[in-house]
């Protein structure tokens, strides 16, 4: 069993040393020997033995004493560690692939392709106290009414929600994604403003407003909001800019924004909004699929055409 | 002797592994270099790298001067009467393997080796019986490994044709009677072949007093450097030789069917020599003349007997050749029943940088007949000191308490 450990590590470690390939070599030499049922008789095991019990030995006598009279034993136990490792490696990377996390769909814990956790930051959701940590588990578009957000595409079959915050860093880092994805894709897409930072609040009252005067420009609009330095979008006179830009009537908007109807309409799409159990954004629905965080997209494009995007 | 003094002339010393001091107790296989040795050879590759003994420019002509020089000092340091009786080889083997195939040996001639022959002493004698024939006996040894001097003389006779033995066994260090021997031999007119690789470092050998036939040793274990090696012969018998490997720069004139040979040492040594080495086995021999064979030997014999007494009561181990480590000069050698020589020997290395040998030391034959599978060899030279002895005591005392 040693010698097929150490022609693994060995193997490894020979891609960055001269001294390991040649102990490599030796390595394979005697796993060879063992699977054409011939006795491996290089002394490579007992060389390694002794080299390895040897490094030991000054810093404790009863670890190396340990490990000569138990050596295939503890290869055996490094085996197994390192078959479960490799496992959980092959796993992760698996898992980043798919979701943009090793630790699967959502999770937050550390990745190695990933160590800053990029693709599952969010931007967080005040919220009343909870004992509980909020969950991906609960996420959900039952109940909700949809009807009630701009919409683009409706007839087609692919669905994607995206519930996002013009002024949020993950947000703006995962718009451009998801229009690439609708750009490339007949998908029906809607998108809802769920404001976290304050300065920004007043977009959903004049998105909601731009939508009802003109659903083609709104696209448009939403766009550039997007696109503009985030630093700005707090500043009403800057989006009327861009608004005018576009060619909406502003007195229109402004009259719009100040209305009744228009503030109970915000407050129910907050209120729909919250039914999701939404905790942070972006938060991204691709045909049921939950997905919190901006995601690589290529995590988003399987989540919206699974083992057809090969 | 100050011994931290001499050290200094060696770099080898200013050298660590893994920041700790480097041990060396392997000089039985190649010892280390003083500084001035180093020095000789660079000196030859950087100021005049052209050959000697040929063109006739000034560069070549300070190489020939250079090589002779050295052909004087080694043959002044063996006692020879006159250089051209010293033969520059690679090694000790070579040496011997000139003396074997250039001898004449004929079907049915007698060749007598002892039984614990360093391969080099034994493997050419074994392809000549099978070759041509010759008879290959060999002495056992007496008790402690002591050279059977009684089983010799039962074996002398005027069919005898070579003794050939090694001086200083590799094995244990155990160093033969020769004189006796020689004196013995010569009585039925029989040439002596000496292997004196372990004595030539450690020893003073005349050739003269000894009256030996032929004497073969290495450069790298008496300091010089690797590759090169010395055969001694006396001149009248060296005429008389045929050299097995000819070519350039062994004859006066050649035509399309004749050549002249040219007399001794040049007929022996064909082709391109290790100029660099033979000037710098000369100043090998320069350095070693300046220690002092008493010092070497006393320093050696201050070690073996401290690492002999200090390891001679482990249980389970077995040191090779006499109890008296004044009989084993500077190499204790042993095994431990159960326990792997090689790993000992890794285990030595990789816990405290001590380099000693392991394994059957080119001395198979005796391992073989005593199903012994190895040792573990430490061989001591004079720039050795007692606090690496009491490092390689302890540590290996360690070791064994893990195996």
């Amino acid at each position: 069993m040693f010698c097929l450990l150490a022609l693994i590590v060995l193997s490894i470690l020979g891609i960055f040393s001269a001294t390991h390939r040649q102990l490599a070599k030796e390595a394979f030499d005697c796993v060879f020997r063992r699977i054409t049922f011939r006795p491996c008789t290089t002394g490579f095991k007992e060389k390694m033995k002794a080299k390895l019990t040897g490094k030991i030995l000054n810093r404790s006598p009863f670890v190396a004493r340990f490990l000569n009279r138990h050596f295939e034993l503890v290869s055996w136990v490094f085996f197994i560690l390192m078959v479960a490792s490799t496992f959980w490696t092959v796993k992760g990377a698996y898992n980043f692939y798919l979701y943009g996390s090793c630790n699967g769909l959502n999770e937050t814990g550390f990745c190695a392709f990933d160590p800053s956790g990029e693709n599952n930051k969010v931007s967080q959701i005040a919220t009343s106290c909870s004992l509980e940590k909020p969950s991906e588990k609960d996420l959900t578009l039952n109940g909700v009414d949809l009807s009630i957000f701009p919409i683009r595409n409706p007839d087609a079959k692919d669905k994607i929600i995206f519930i996002g915050c013009y002024g949020c860093d993950y947000t703006r880092k995962a718009y451009p994604l998801i229009q690439k994805l609708i750009a490339n894709n007949e998908v029906s897409f809607i998108f809802a403003h769920f404001p976290v930072k304050d300065e920004t609040n007043f977009l959903s009252e004049y998105g909601y407003c731009a939508y009802k005067q003109d659903q083609e420009r709104f696209w448009q609009f939403n766009d550039a909001l997007f696109a503009s330095d985030k630093q700005n979008l707090g500043n009403k006179n800057y989006v009327d800019g861009l608004a005018s830009k576009i060619g909406y009537n502003l007195t229109t908007i402004d009259r719009c924004i100040d209305s009744q109807e228009t503030k109970e309409a915000v407050e129910r799409q907050f209120q729909e909004i919250s039914k999701t159990h939404v905790y942070g954004t972006p938060t991204v629905f691709i045909n049921g699929k939950v997905l919190v965080g901006p995601k690589p997209y290529r995590v988003y494009e399987r989540a919206l055409k699974g083992w057809r995007f090969w | 002797m100050n011994i931290n003094k001499l050290r200094q002339d060696f770099p080898f010393f200013q050298k660590t592994l893994n920041r700790k001091p480097i041990i060396y107790f392997d000089n039985a296989c190649q010892s280390l270099r003083p500084q001035s040795v180093i020095d000789a050879v660079v000196n030859y590759y950087q100021d005049y790298p052209a050959c000697g003994g040929r063109s006739m420019h000034r560069l070549a002509a300070k190489v020939t001067q250079k090589c002779d020089e050295a052909r004087s000092i080694i043959a002044r340091f063996v006692g020879a009467k006159r250089k051209e009786e010293i033969i520059f080889t690679r090694n000790t083997t070579e040496g011997i393997n000139l003396v074997a195939h250039s001898l004449g040996l004929q079907k049915g001639d007698i060749v007598v080796t002892s039984d614990k022959e360093h391969n080099s002493n034994l493997i050419p004698w074994q392809i000549l019986a099978k070759k041509i024939g010759i008879i290959h006996k060999i002495i056992p040894s007496r008790e402690e490994n002591i050279f059977g001097l009684e089983g010799f003389k039962k074996v002398m006779n005027e069919e005898v044709k070579l003794v050939s033995l090694g001086f200083t066994s590799n094995l244990d260090g155990v160093t033969i009677p020769a004189s006796e021997i020689i004196k013995i031999a010569h009585q039925f007119g029989v040439l002596v072949l000496l292997d004196v690789a372990q004595t030539a470092p450690h020893h003073k050998i005349d050739v003269t007093a000894l009256d030996v036939d032929f004497l073969a040793f290495s450069g790298h274990k008496m300091l010089g450097p690797s590759g090169t090696g010395v055969l001694y012969g006396k001149y009248h018998l060296l005429e008389k030789l045929e050299p097995f490997l000819v070519g350039g720069d062994t004859v006066v004139s050649s035509t399309y069917d004749s050549h002249k040979l040219l007399p001794p040492p040049e007929k022996f040594e064909a082709g391109l020599q290790d100029y660099a080495g033979i000037i710098g086995l000369g100043e090998a021999v320069r350095y070693l003349e300046k220690v002092g064979f008493e010092n070497i030997t006393e320093q050696e014999h201050t070690l073996n007997k401290f690492i002999s007494n200090e390891i001679v009561n482990i249980p389970h181990l077995h040191i090779i050749g006499p109890e008296d480590p004044s009989k084993r000069g500077g190499i204790v050698s042993f095994y431990i029943e159960g326990v792997d020589s090689h790993q000992v020997a890794l285990m030595l290395d990789e816990s405290a940088n001590i380099m000693v040998r392991s394994g059957q030391h080119c001395v198979h034959s005796w391992f073989a007949s005593k199903k012994i599978a190895g040792s573990v060899r430490a061989s001591l030279y004079f720039y050795n000191t007692q606090e690496e002895a009491e490092i390689f005591v302890n540590q290996l005392k360690k070791v064994i308490r893990v195996l």
